[in-house]
Order: structure tokens, then sequence, then C-alpha cells
């Protein structure tokens, strides 16, 4: 395994993607998984629990100091930011909105690539705005490997677009070639 | 911009020696980041700041200040609201005096929220508010209770789930009119709370982390929603002693939708309707 963790950011236009992609990880999957998804405010237990039905490993929303263990999704709360505190501890904020996100895929990546360094691997999926370019970023930075969805394959392009102009992703995948990726973790 | 562990403690150990704030205990991820914000706004590297702190002590105040996360909404997550005011508080309902405390109460939102619901319960009157935020500003602003409109109309939105509807009884509909407790006032852009409920409660300058508590009472209801998720695991601990020692017996502590007690003071304590119980 070439990884310890993998964080994955998404917004709106990905949801498909995000089903794809938690159904195939296989089910001995040995590293944690960071899922930092926007979404409606109020839309709460349901998204968690359509997620949950879906995925192939177990699927929680961590409490703020959740323990991290291998082979658990870890969905951020709506309406906080999620942060790999230590390769141990997961941590939650309320702090502002960044780049009208909160979570926040920029704080989120850039946190666990703090923690995981070179042994991180991060994916960029479909979104409507700018977050999640400071994230690739981090990564990068860190040593770590990233994936962003090729532009020509998202619902909304802004967000990948954006990584990629701003940002060397490693790669520039569409989402069946996403998927094979993963699926070979 | 990084900063490194070693610049972050020694900004610590500074704030320490000058003062009586101490950050030692604070997460981590959440420090690092509310620095790096900190020379970002001000202009300042690691060093610059410590010599600015230093010497100036009304500087040091407002890093301080800075420091804390004070986000917060009227009726943040209206399923705990829900859960206060038809699992929670009937239960309450024949004490003579119900004394809440509000600690974190950042800038009164909280507050407000749970005297509107106190009031539609008809306890208000019985009850005494006690609130405390280490951050002297944000108490100012909740004594005022005017908050921008425009920014927060999910406000109103919150306000209707928890005090017009009943999840519970979908048949069942409170008609009650913002202007019982606030002004909504669109071309000045804000919201104003109504005087009976800015005189109401008692707020207090206080450390979480090295104070004690400072009104002389023993609380029925503790209200702490997501300040402790800033404080590393041994600090979290200090503060449910802190708040176990002042608590009632069959007492409540709320917390936020995403916090919990995970230590040994998880023991003291028994989780029932998204709150913990003082056993």
């Amino acid at each position: 395994m070439k990884h310890d963790a993998l964080v994955i950011g998404g917004s709106a236009g990905s949801f498909r993607a995000i089903i794809h992609l938690l159904e195939i990880l296989a089910i001995d999957l040995s590293i944690p998984v960071f899922l930092c998804l926007h979404r409606l405010k109020q839309a709460r237990k349901g998204f968690e629990e359509t997620l949950a039905n879906i995925a192939s490993l177990p699927l929680m929303e961590p409490f703020d100091k959740e323990k991290i263990k291998p082979g658990i999704i870890y969905l951020a709360p709506a309406n906080y930011h999620m942060l790999i505190e230590n390769k141990r501890t997961i941590a939650l904020s309320t702090e502002d909105p960044i780049q009208y996100s909160r979570p926040s895929i920029d704080i989120c990546f850039a946190s666990a690539a703090e923690i995981y360094k070179q042994r991180l691997l991060a994916i960029l999926l479909s979104g409507a705005n700018q977050d999640g370019t400071g994230g690739i970023a981090a990564v990068n930075r860190h040593g770590g490997y990233t994936l962003v969805q090729d532009p020509t394959d998202c619902e909304i392009t802004t967000m990948c677009e954006s990584a990629i102009k701003l940002t060397i992703p490693n790669q520039i995948l569409t989402i069946p070639e996403i998927i094979e990726f993963v699926s070979l973790l | 911009m990084e900063l490194e562990n070693q610049e972050i403690q020694t900004f610590v150990n500074t704030v320490r020696s000058l003062s009586d704030y101490d950050f030692t205990e604070y997460s981590d991820k959440s420090l690092k980041r509310r620095l790096m914000k900190i020379l970002h706004d001000y202009h300042l590297t690691t060093e610059s700041l410590l010599i600015k702190i230093s010497e100036n002590p009304e500087f040091l105040e407002r890093i301080v200040k800075d420091i804390t996360v004070n986000t917060t909404e009227l009726f943040r997550d209206p399923a705990i609201w829900h859960s206060l005011r038809y699992d929670i508080l009937p239960d309450f309902e024949d004490l003579s005096t119900l004394n809440i405390w509000h600690a974190g109460c950042s800038t009164g939102q909280e507050v407000f929220s749970m005297m509107i619901l106190l009031n539609e319960m008809g306890l208000l009157e019985r009850s005494d508010i006690y609130a405390t935020d280490i951050n002297s500003d944000v108490l100012e602003a909740a004594r005022k209770g005017v908050y921008r409109y425009r920014f927060n109309v999910g406000y109103l939105n919150n306000f209707d789930a928890v005090i017009k509807e009943n999840p519970r009884d979908h048949n069942i509909y409170h008609n009650v009119p913002y202007s019982k407790y606030f002004v909504v006032d669109k071309v000045r852009d804000n919201i104003r709370m109504k005087d009976y409920l800015l005189n109401k409660p008692v707020y207090e300058k206080m450390d979480l982390v090295t104070d004690h508590n400072p009104f002389d009472r023993v609380f029925d209801l503790v209200i702490c929603r997501n300040v402790i998720i800033y404080f590393n695991y041994e600090l979290q601990n200090k503060v449910f002693k802190l708040f176990l020692d002042n608590m009632n017996q069959g007492s409540v502590l709320v917390l936020g939708v995403h916090e919990t007690i995970l230590g040994p003071y998880a023991a003291y304590f028994k989780k029932k309707f998204q709150a913990y119980y003082k056993k």
C-alpha cells in the first residue's frame, strides 16, 4: 500500500461519482477515508444514511476527537470543518466558512496533507466553486498524490478547472479512470 | 505560509508569561489555523507578533480575542432545540428556579434562543440565565443583541422550525410573530432583540481553562456548544470536571451535535436525548 489515507472532495455534480467510488472501495481497505462534500445545511441525517447504505465500508459522521480507524469512511458533518488533527484523531471546527464552504475541502485536504505527507492520496471531483484548489496545492506541496476529475467529464466544471489552472495534479482522470484507480487500492 | 510547531509553542509560552491566558491545551490544528489568520490579517511575522504583544497589553488582549472562534446562530441545529422543548425541559417545569449557564456564549444567539424557548414554555420568569465567554467583545455584542439581517436570514428559518413548527405533530402550528422577540429591520439590515430579553441574562467574562464558576449558583442546565472542540482531550476533561462540580444531580449538559464526552468523566453522565444527565 502506497497510501496511509484517502481524502475525497466534491461539490455540485459529484454525487453520482461519489456513489460509484463508495461502492467499489475494497472491503478490506486498510486505510481511513475522509469524505468532504458540500451540501445543504439542513439536509442532514438522510444524506449520511444514503451514503452509508451504498458504501462498501462503514461510513460515519465523526464526533470531535473521534479516533481514526482503518477501513472507515468519515463524512465531514454539515456545517462543520473536518480536520485531521494527528494520525489518531479527527477534529471539528465551526470557524467561518472558507470560499463560502463549511465543510471546506481546502481545510480538510491541507490538514490531512500535513499529517500523512507523501502517504496521502487526494481526489477532487466536480463542483461549482473554487474550494479544493488550495487543498490540492497543499497535498502536492507535502508530496502526496493528487487526482483531479477531468473537467470535460464533470457535471459542473468550475472546481476542477480551478485546481488544474492553479496547481499541477499528478493525474487528470475521468470518473471511470478514477474508479479503476481506487478499485486497485 | 507555514507555521512551525516550535513557533506556536513560543507564542503560547509568551502569552502565558504575559497574562492569565493559557492556550497550552488548545487543539493544535485549530490554534495553528487561527495564528496563521492573525499573522495574515495584521501583516505580521511570528517574531513581530511576539514583540508587539510583549510591548502592548491591549494588542495582546485583541489577539486573545482573535484566537477564539465566535461563530454561532439563533437556534443552531433545530433538532437539539426540539429535544430541549419536548424531551428535556418538561422535566424541569416543577423547579421553583431554573438555573441556566451558557458557557462560551459568544455573541449571545444561543442565550436568546433559550430565553425565547423558555418563554414559549412559560418558564422564562422562573429561570435565571447566566452566560460567560473569554472574550469581552462578544459579551458586549450579546448585551446589545443586534445582529446583521442579510447574512443571517437562516435565523428566521431556524426560529420557524423550532418555535412555530412541531416536528412531532405536523398538525400543530404556533403562529408566533417574530416581533414578540425581536425586530427585523431590513432597511438598517439588522435583527434587534427586545429589551426584556436584553435585561434578563447576567453576563460575566470567564476563561473556562483558568477561572472558577463566577456565579454563586449550581446549575440545572449547562449549555456549552462548539466550544470544547477547540480544546485537546486533557483540557476537555478539565472543563467537564468544572461543569460536573457546578451541576445539580439530575441536571443536564448540552454539547454541540458532534461533541461528546470521551474521557473518564463520561462515567458521571448518562446520555439521553442528545444531552448528558449528571448521575
